[in-house]
């Protein structure tokens, strides 16, 4: 799981490289893909992988470390920490996705799409339809 | 985000006091004047590169990218202003400093009747450095032929061999001006992977333009936006892009919001029926009834701060 091919970046997005690899990780780590101690990536590695400035990479790892999610262990190798021993529960999980959906609110309430139809393309997009 | 990192007066303050402590900017531009027919392209252009810093520079279309790039480098003459590289005059510039500096023209200016592998041999003998396993392992992953006249090159190629030409002399200092408008999108990100490589491995200073805004994300950490022959501004992407909303509004309405929560105005644009649209950054609270507040992606900044 430690391969830096399971990360993606989408340049031209209003949301920073930085915060699109620190959610990716927080998503990993919450739906169990990544326990603690797992070894992520290096900085080396993801800033090659994906051709972005390691800069970006040391920052996004950096603020997961102050998060308590990652830890830096001798050298210079990140792990996700001791207290992510398990998956968390759903609800926890479910809470992840708060920012994304505040995002899709303050859109639906620009576009002035009624919340009942808002919400029934969320449930069509969660099934699998995308367009 | 650090405002004051927006403000150039803070930046040069800055700038001043800790020059006993940190190594020399990289390449310090000050009040650079430079005109054609009687119209200035750089205006009293100020600009600082500090060593290890990735700059994407971002214009529209002719506001003199080009001309300030070859003018940090020496290429064209300025009418007035000052140009140091690594903390020495360009006016001095000698065979140790022109060394330390790589450049990838936007038409390059290779020596057609030439082939790659002359070509190399050549600039060779000019550099004290010269890394030959770059230039080997370079010339065959990018499928350079090394004894085909490069007149007979494609433009891929050839802007592929400026590439390799301005990396082989391991430079501290990179400038890249369009360096991948020729190149496919397979080409375009194996070239970024190399410059990230040059950036982790040598701390290399390097600063591109490019129209390719999907790149510039990706590789420069800071963006600098030139317009009227200045730069109007210099940040880290990510903070623009955390901080920075896009105001619209009446505009009673919205310079009222500016000021109660202290916001700072980047760019302001006048739309019809008195309404405004304004890049600000800053703590932007709770948006008021009435105003609509939109982040930002790389796009919608170029498009606010190049007017």
């Amino acid at each position: 799981m430690s391969e830096a091919t399971v990360f993606n970046i989408n340049p031209g997005s209003p949301e920073p490289i930085y915060r699109q690899l620190m959610e990716q990780l927080r998503r990993r780590v919450a739906s169990g893909q990544l326990a603690a101690g797992d070894e992520i990536p290096s900085v080396r590695e993801l800033a090659l992988a994906l051709a972005v400035n390691p800069m970006t990479v040391s920052k996004a790892f950096s603020l997961l470390e102050a998060e308590g999610l990652l830890e830096r262990r001798r050298g210079l190798s990140m792990v996700v920490a001791a207290q992510h021993r398990k998956a968390r529960s759903q609800a926890e999980r479910a809470a992840l996705l708060r920012p994304a959906l505040v995002q899709a609110a303050e859109a639906a309430r620009q576009l002035e799409v009624e919340a009942k139809d808002a919400v029934d393309l969320f449930r069509k997009i969660l099934q699998g339809e995308t367009r | 985000m650090n405002i004051s990192a927006l403000n150039p007066s803070a930046v040069q303050g800055l700038s001043l006091a800790s020059s006993q402590l940190e190594p020399a900017a990289s390449v310090q531009l000050s009040s650079l004047q430079l005109a054609y027919g009687g119209k200035p392209v750089l205006d009293r252009l100020d600009w600082q590169l500090l060593p290890g810093q990735v700059v994407g520079l971002l214009g529209r279309n002719g506001v003199g990218k080009t001309t300030l790039l070859e003018s940090l480098l020496g290429l064209r003459e300025i009418e007035d202003g000052r140009i140091d590289l690594f903390g020495q005059p360009l006016a001095q510039m000698d065979d140790a400093m022109r060394a330390r500096i790589g450049f990838v023209p936007q038409q390059s200016q290779l020596f057609g009747w030439l082939t790659p592998r002359q070509l190399l041999a050549y600039f060779k003998s000019f550099y004290p450095k010269w890394n030959q396993a770059k230039v080997d392992g370079l010339m065959s992953r990018w499928e350079i032929p090394a004894d085909q006249l490069i007149s007979k090159l494609s433009g891929g190629q050839q802007q592929r061999l400026s590439i390799v030409r301005a990396l082989a002399p391991e430079p501290d200092l990179l400038v890249l001006d369009e360096p991948v408008s020729s190149l496919d999108p397979i080409g375009r990100r194996d070239f970024l992977r190399e410059l990230v490589e040059q950036v982790l491995d040598r701390g290399t200073t390097v600063v591109f333009s490019t129209h390719i805004l999907s790149d510039l994300e990706r590789v420069a950490f800071n963006v600098a936006f030139m317009a009227r022959g200045k730069i109007s501004l210099q940040a880290p992407l990510s903070d623009l892009m955390d901080s920075g909303r896009r105001i619209t509004g009446l505009v009673s309405r919205v310079d009222a919001h500016v000021r109660a929560h202290g916001l700072q105005v980047l760019s302001r644009r006048a739309l019809d029926g008195g309404q405004v649209a304004v890049l600000a950054t800053g703590e932007h609270g709770l948006m008021p009834e009435g105003l609509v507040s939109d982040s930002l992606n790389l796009e919608d900044l170029f498009a606010e701060l190049t007017q």
